[in-house]
């Protein structure tokens, strides 16, 4: 059951729904077996990327390429891949064991009984269902309903696992106990998982590597910590709900906007001009205070308690919200008073450009 | 492994006292159903013992008018008639109108243009019944509409007359005024079948025969109950239909009790009644014992 790893490539893939791009040149090539989460806002195109891999959606240009051979024309079942539905998609008149059993049972040349009997109680095990076999999926709670979701398609031995959001429909708690078990299933069974998530916090906990979408393309593909820490583009940057970000004008080395002109260094580049300093290397004092490198004046507007840090919202002169965070592991934090001006200030090594 | 945890079950005052005071709420139902159903019911089975003479019955108990009943060939022969055709006329419209329910719910993925096509399957409903009974006449006839085409067409040579006036008439007009019971119940279960489901089936591998036998129809059986269950009570029931379609060949059951009504022979009236409501009783049982509506609705 552990499947060798499988190469697994889009080359230029498009797709339209009439005049709306939904996927613009996607080439992405994944080796060997891997966690690989694919982040995007709504309407980045991510499901309709999935749905394209699976076999659902036919590309308007562009191929699929898996296990050395061309399945863009290939109907869905016929690619060896799995899909893990959004809602779970369990049939709902069949019990936890006829749920799990359906693709064996009702395959074109189905395997012997035992040997079907003998791939579900594996699978099952595998995914902590084991008891459960003769329930209903009625009877179920969330979490095991996104189990047997799991165990139905894994027991079809894929070598490529497609997740659409798997855990969108499971509450906090369960989706934090969750992500840690994919993991632990996926490296059990030595196979590729692309996760859709439009969750940051998810896709970089999980995949060992993130391929972030923005507007139909691939904006970066990389390890979640470089993604954290060198973002590609400014939409990637705000996206991942971690950065202030200032549009202005780029010329030379200097960067104009609403925080006045700054020399700056390293710039990427980019379609747009952007400044961005991260929430956490963002300092705060009171105003008037003398402070060196770029700074910015705004308004104290609330707080966050987050448990593990505080969150300060201030507002800019021009409304732009800034946020500010403060990791309580640095010490208490500070309390400032609301409707008035502090000076928002930063090492300019810490901050990112882009132009 | 269970992910809910148990919060033991409160019951404030306020809300045991909402609860009981909700019974009121039925009452009326309750009342009206009570006077208008089970009184008479309980009153046709007590009628049926009752002495029919020429002119008059009386409450004298008896069991002449089912004696009569049993012991005659024409009333247990239209017994049979009328199980005959109410089966041949529930084939039917599940023939005819499971593959429209399928397109309708189904296939169709738009869901105004789906509900679009139930009500073009309602429009026929927006005339009386009987015009729609006997606007088979000229359909069927010896001059008929149908017999004229086919002729047109030289598919036959002479006319059919067995379209009309024949047992074979009664069914082709039963079938398409109840036809729409089945299909839309079975079209609103279909429609209610989460399409990722069947993508999840077909991604699994099964076959487009397999996906209906297996997912498909086992989820659209509720409403095939339920639309069997309509069909059944309404042709159990029928008179009419037979009346104007079969020139009085066919006698239902339904058929006796309007004759014997009109000659005011109410004991065996009541007779026929009580059976033909034990038969309904047993098929609406059985076709629940199918599928379990509390669960699927």
């Amino acid at each position: 059951m552990t499947g060798q790893s499988s190469a697994f490539q889009l080359q230029g893939v498009s797709k339209h729904y009439g005049s709306v791009a939904a996927l613009q040149d996607i080439s992405l090539a994944i080796e060997g077996s891997e966690y690989i989460s694919l982040l995007g806002p709504s309407g980045s195109g991510k499901t309709t990327l999935l749905r394209v891999i699976a076999g659902f959606e036919q590309p308007d240009s562009g191929r699929v390429i898996f296990d050395g051979r061309d399945i863009t024309q290939l109907p869905a079942h016929q690619r060896g891949i799995g899909f893990v539905f959004q809602n779970f998609a369990l049939f709902p008149h069949l019990s936890v064991l006829d749920n799990v059993a359906f693709g064996l049972v009702n395959a074109a040349t189905p395997p012997q009984q035992p040997q079907i009997d003998q791939r579900c109680h594996d699978i099952i095990a595998l995914v902590g269902l084991s008891g459960l076999e003769g329930r209903s999926v009625h009877q179920i709670s969330g979490g095991q309903k996104q189990r047997v979701a799991l165990a139905r398609t894994l027991v079809m031995a894929p070598k490529l696992v497609l997740l659409d959001e798997p855990l969108g429909a499971l509450d906090a708690n369960l989706r934090q106990r969750m992500r840690a078990e994919l993991r632990a299933i996926r490296a059990s069974l030595g196979v590729t998982f692309l996760h859709v998530t439009g969750s940051e916090t998810e896709a970089l906990a999980m995949g060992d590597r993130a391929v972030v979408l923005d507007a139909g393309r691939i904006a970066q593909f990389a390890r979640p910590e470089e993604i954290y820490a060198a973002p590609a583009t400014p939409n990637v940057a705000h996206f991942l709900n971690r950065f202030n970000m200032f549009d202005g004008v780029l010329k030379g080395d200097t960067f104009t906007g609403a925080l006045g002109k700054i020399k700056v260094t390293g710039v990427k580049p980019s379609r747009r001009a952007a400044y961005g300093i991260r929430y956490d290397r963002t300092r705060v004092q009171p105003a008037g205070t003398p402070v060196s490198g770029p700074s910015l004046q705004a308004t104290y507007v609330a707080s966050e308690y987050l448990g593990s840090s505080v969150m300060n919202f201030f507002a800019a002169a021009d409304g732009q919200l800034i946020e500010v965070e403060h990791h309580i592991s640095l010490g208490a934090p500070q309390t400032y008073v609301p409707k008035t001006d502090y000076t928002l200030h930063w090492n300019p090594a810490d901050a990112i450009v882009f132009g | 492994m269970t992910d809910t945890t148990d919060i033991p079950p409160m019951k404030p005052a306020a809300q045991s006292d909402a609860q009981s005071n909700a019974w009121w709420l039925i009452a009326p139902g309750v009342v009206w159903m009570a006077l208008f159903l089970v009184v008479p019911i309980l009153m046709i089975v007590y009628v049926s013992f009752w002495t029919q003479t020429t002119f008059a019955i009386e409450p004298t108990l008896t069991l002449k008018s089912w004696q009569t009943f049993f012991g005659s060939d024409t009333y247990i022969g239209s017994l049979w008639t009328t199980v005959r055709i109410w089966l041949i006329v529930l084939a039917a419209t599940f023939v005819i109108g499971y593959p429209t329910a399928l397109f309708v719910g189904l296939f169709i993925k738009n869901k105004t243009l789906s509900t679009v096509l139930l009500v073009i399957c309602v429009i026929p409903f927006w005339t009386s019944f009987l015009i729609r009974v006997l606007a088979w006449r000229p359909m069927l006839g010896k001059e008929g509409a149908v017999n004229i085409l086919l002729m047109k067409a030289h598919i036959i040579s002479q006319p059919i007359e067995v379209l009309l006036f024949t047992e074979l008439s009664v069914i082709i007009g039963m079938t398409q005024i109840y036809v729409v019971f089945m299909v839309g119940p079975i079209a609103f279960m279909l429609g209610r079948i989460d399409p990722a489901i069947i993508e999840a089936a077909r991604d699994l591998g099964a076959g487009f025969a397999r996906i209906f036998w297996k997912i498909i129809f086992p989820l659209s059986l509720p409403g095939v109950v339920v639309g069997a269950i309509f069909v059944s009570v309404m042709v159990l029931g029928e008179f009419a239909t037979s009346a104007a379609l079969s020139g009085r060949k066919v006698n239902l059951l339904g058929n006796i009790i309007v004759t014997q009504v009109g000659s005011l022979k109410w004991a065996l009236a009541s007779v026929v009644g009580v059976i033909l409501t034990i038969i309904m009783g047993l098929v609406i049982a059985g076709f629940l014992r199918i599928v379990d509506l509390k669960r699927e609705l």
